[in-house]
């Protein structure tokens, strides 16, 4: 019963000219136009638009990083990635998210080049991910979801030895530092915590200076002052130049560090933005108010677009018992729920 | 071909294996083995030793046979003969009747006890009994029944055979290839159900770098394992290069099975199933040493035999390239087949 209405649900299309010139300390942003379509209201398709102040700009195509069109893999029957097409420019985070078996990992995988698109191509870095994978593993980092670290190497010993497949002597103290594992050096991967594995895992993606990133979930495991050390990397990483492809369930860490989100679900973009234009778009902003009464606190919520609210809002700053009252945002979550009627963690 | 990612991953999977307590187990157990060789009898014994007792009159004839090597033994009583015999310092036992002369000038067919140690073959047991009644015959009548001319077709080796410690020799070469099989299978699973192989896949290394550093490894493997256990039995002889082809022959050949069977599972324990059954196939032909009668034309199928064969002609018969390179041939033919089959299975799984 999940998600019935969204498998008839025509793939939202981008429309890569509807670029719009806003020029701001002499560098254009870049703007782009998506329709949007909702599951549950895919009759009035949602038309937005977002500007990316981080995007770089340049002469030539270089400043696209990833482009992908009509990418389509299957698993036998199953169709995990459906013909979906999107861009990210250099400099630009994109934050991919959707609930488990959307197709995100197919995705990055074909655009890692692991996967050969059955249908549709990519480009990452202008090389074509079927034809010149190698070229773009050259300059790729890939830090992985699942812990595949050499468990009877040291620390030092697995960043060695990958800095050695790109032909890099390196200093790795250097590296270890930027993830606070310099004490660890040599100790086995196999006798650290999951939280500096995971630490030692984005310092490998980091150990070729990458031109792209591909973060699978880059502060899964992780305390939440190591999960803020690292997405301070991955901003700066950004600041200088690199193009981030995030892929995570953290709507919380997508909303901080993405300049564009893209949701994913059955195989299909559903949305692509920035994570205010889909807040603001598609989110429902309400007031939370507080109420004494009698026995107690009440609790209300008033939506700020419904039109009775503004009514009931005067009603209730009249009556004086308000005990606290705030505004609150939308969230991506719910953003996400909007468009596909599912729950990004969790099912439906 | 990346060489300096093959370089870079053979360096990592060398130092994996020697940290993998089970491979490093595996490999040190090839050259514990080959401590059997110590314990195994180091000569051959080619006397035929024969316990008598009975008629005086038979004894001064019988006594000439120790000129052909048959060591025998005069003893006073039938009781002796079996203690002689069931405590192993005799092969076989003979016991003639007191009056076994004149019984034979009488005309009467004498009873003569044979006693046999246990372990003698039905054959021995049979050609001593005809080697009796001929005997007999030749008191009776006096005359040499038989006109008997000897060839020895091949070369006569009387007074030097192999003893079973020299003939074990290519089992232990041979075990340490198999082990290379197995240490090669468990490197790729291990790799691959780690998911660390999806981590190299994604820098500038590729798959066929990936497998030709788990080749090298595993054949660098083979031979340390192999020369160390020919070392430690003392048995480095024979034509060297010859030996050291075959041994890289037959590393090539356990490292492809290895290629092969890891690409078979994802996980440990499906390598060690996997693995087990072509192991113990592979080793059928060095363990049929030690069953000399047990005859078995199908070992001739398993590839490893050539292997066996060919090392034994090395090691304790000297043979050069020029006996064995039927053998080698074989041999080659198998490490090309299998090599292609396991780069295709591989291939395949990480692609």
């Amino acid at each position: 019963m999940e998600n019935e209405n969204c498998s008839h649900v025509p793939f939202s299309s981008y429309d890569s000219k509807g670029l719009t010139g806003c020029f701001i300390n002499y560098l254009p942003w870049q703007a782009q136009s998506f329709k949007i379509q909702t599951a549950r209201d895919y009759h009035d398709p949602v038309v937005v638009t977002y500007k990316n102040p981080h995007a770089l700009q340049g002469a030539g195509s270089d400043i696209v990083i990833i482009e992908a069109e009509n990418l389509t893999y299957s698993y036998g029957d199953t169709l995990a990635v459906d013909h979906v097409s999107f861009s990210v420019d250099k400099g630009e985070i994109l934050g991919f998210l959707g609930p488990n078996g959307a197709g995100k990992t197919t995705t990055v995988r074909m655009l890692t080049g692991q996967l050969v698109p059955q249908e549709g191509h990519a480009k990452v870095l202008g090389y074509d991910v079927a034809t010149d994978a190698k070229k773009i593993h050259a300059r790729m980092g890939v830090c992985f979801e699942e812990k595949n670290l050499y468990p009877r190497l040291s620390v030092k010993e697995n960043l060695e030895f990958f800095a050695r497949l790109f032909g890099l002597e390196i200093d790795i103290e250097a590296l270890l530092k930027r993830v606070d594992l310099v004490k660890f050096i040599d100790y086995r991967a196999e006798e650290l915590s999951k939280g500096l594995q995971q630490r030692l895992m984005f310092a490998r993606s980091l150990i070729n200076n990458p031109d792209i990133l591909f973060l699978d979930e880059p502060t899964g495991g992780l305390d939440p002052i190591s999960a803020d050390a690292i997405r301070k990397i991955i901003l700066a990483e950004r600041e200088k130049g690199k193009t981030i492809f995030l892929t995570t369930h953290n709507m919380m860490e997508a909303d901080k560090l993405s300049d564009v989100v893209g949701f994913i679900n059955e195989g299909r973009i559903v949305a692509l933005d920035t994570p205010e234009n889909l807040k603001l778009e598609l989110g429902k902003r309400a007031l939370n108010v507080k109420i004494r009464t009698e026995k107690g606190f009440d609790e209300e919520r008033l939506l700020l677009d419904d039109s009775e609210t503004p009514q009931r809002t005067k009603e209730l700053l009249e009556n004086k018992n308000i005990a606290t009252i705030h505004t609150q945002e939308a969230t991506l979550e719910e953003v996400f729920i909007k468009l596909t009627g599912r729950k990004l963690i969790g099912g439906s | 071909m990346n060489q300096s990612c093959i370089k870079a991953i053979a360096r990592k999977d060398a130092i994996q294996a020697v940290r993998n307590r089970l491979v490093l187990l595996a490999l040190l157990s090839g050259i514990l083995f080959s401590a059997v060789y110590y314990i195994l009898p180091s000569t051959v014994e080619e006397t035929f030793t024969l316990a008598i007792y009975g008629d005086s009159q038979l004894f001064g004839d019988i006594s000439d046979l120790e000129e052909e090597g048959i060591e025998v033994g005069f003893f006073s009583s039938e009781e002796e003969v079996k203690n002689a015999v069931g405590g192993g310092d005799y092969l076989v036992g003979v016991v003639y009747p007191e009056d076994l002369t004149s019984q034979l000038r009488s005309g009467q067919k004498p009873h003569i006890t044979l006693y046999f140690k246990s372990d003698q073959p039905e054959s021995v047991r049979t050609a001593i009994e005809y080697l009796m009644q001929l005997s007999i015959e030749y008191f009776v009548s006096g005359e040499e029944p038989l006109i008997i001319e000897e060839e020895i077709l091949g070369e006569d080796m009387a007074g030097r055979h192999i003893p079973l410690r020299e003939q074990s020799i290519p089992m232990y070469v041979l075990m340490a290839l198999i082990m290379e099989m197995w240490t090669i299978s468990t490197l790729i699973v291990e790799e691959s159900a780690a998911g660390t192989l999806r981590a190299v896949l994604v820098t500038p290394a590729s798959p066929s770098d990936v497998i030709m550093a788990k080749g090298l490894v595993g054949i660098s493997y083979s031979l340390v394992v192999a020369f160390a256990i020919l070392i430690l039995t003392w048995s480095i002889r024979g034509n060297l290069p010859v030996l050291f082809l075959g041994i890289l022959l037959g590393g090539v050949m356990a490292v492809s099975l290895g290629l092969f069977l890891g690409s078979l599972t994802e996980n440990i324990v499906g390598s060690y199933v996997y693995t087990s059954l072509p192991m113990l196939i592979f080793l059928l032909p060095g363990l049929l040493i030690f069953i000399p009668d047990v005859s078995l034309s199908v070992v001739k199928f398993i590839p490893t035999y050539y292997m066996v064969n060919a090392f034994d002609q090395i090691l304790n018969y000297g043979a050069g390239l020029a006996e064995v390179w039927k053998d080698f041939l074989l041999i080659a033919v198998c490490d090309v087949i299998l090599f292609i089959l396991g780069i295709y299975a591989l291939r395949r799984r990480y692609s």
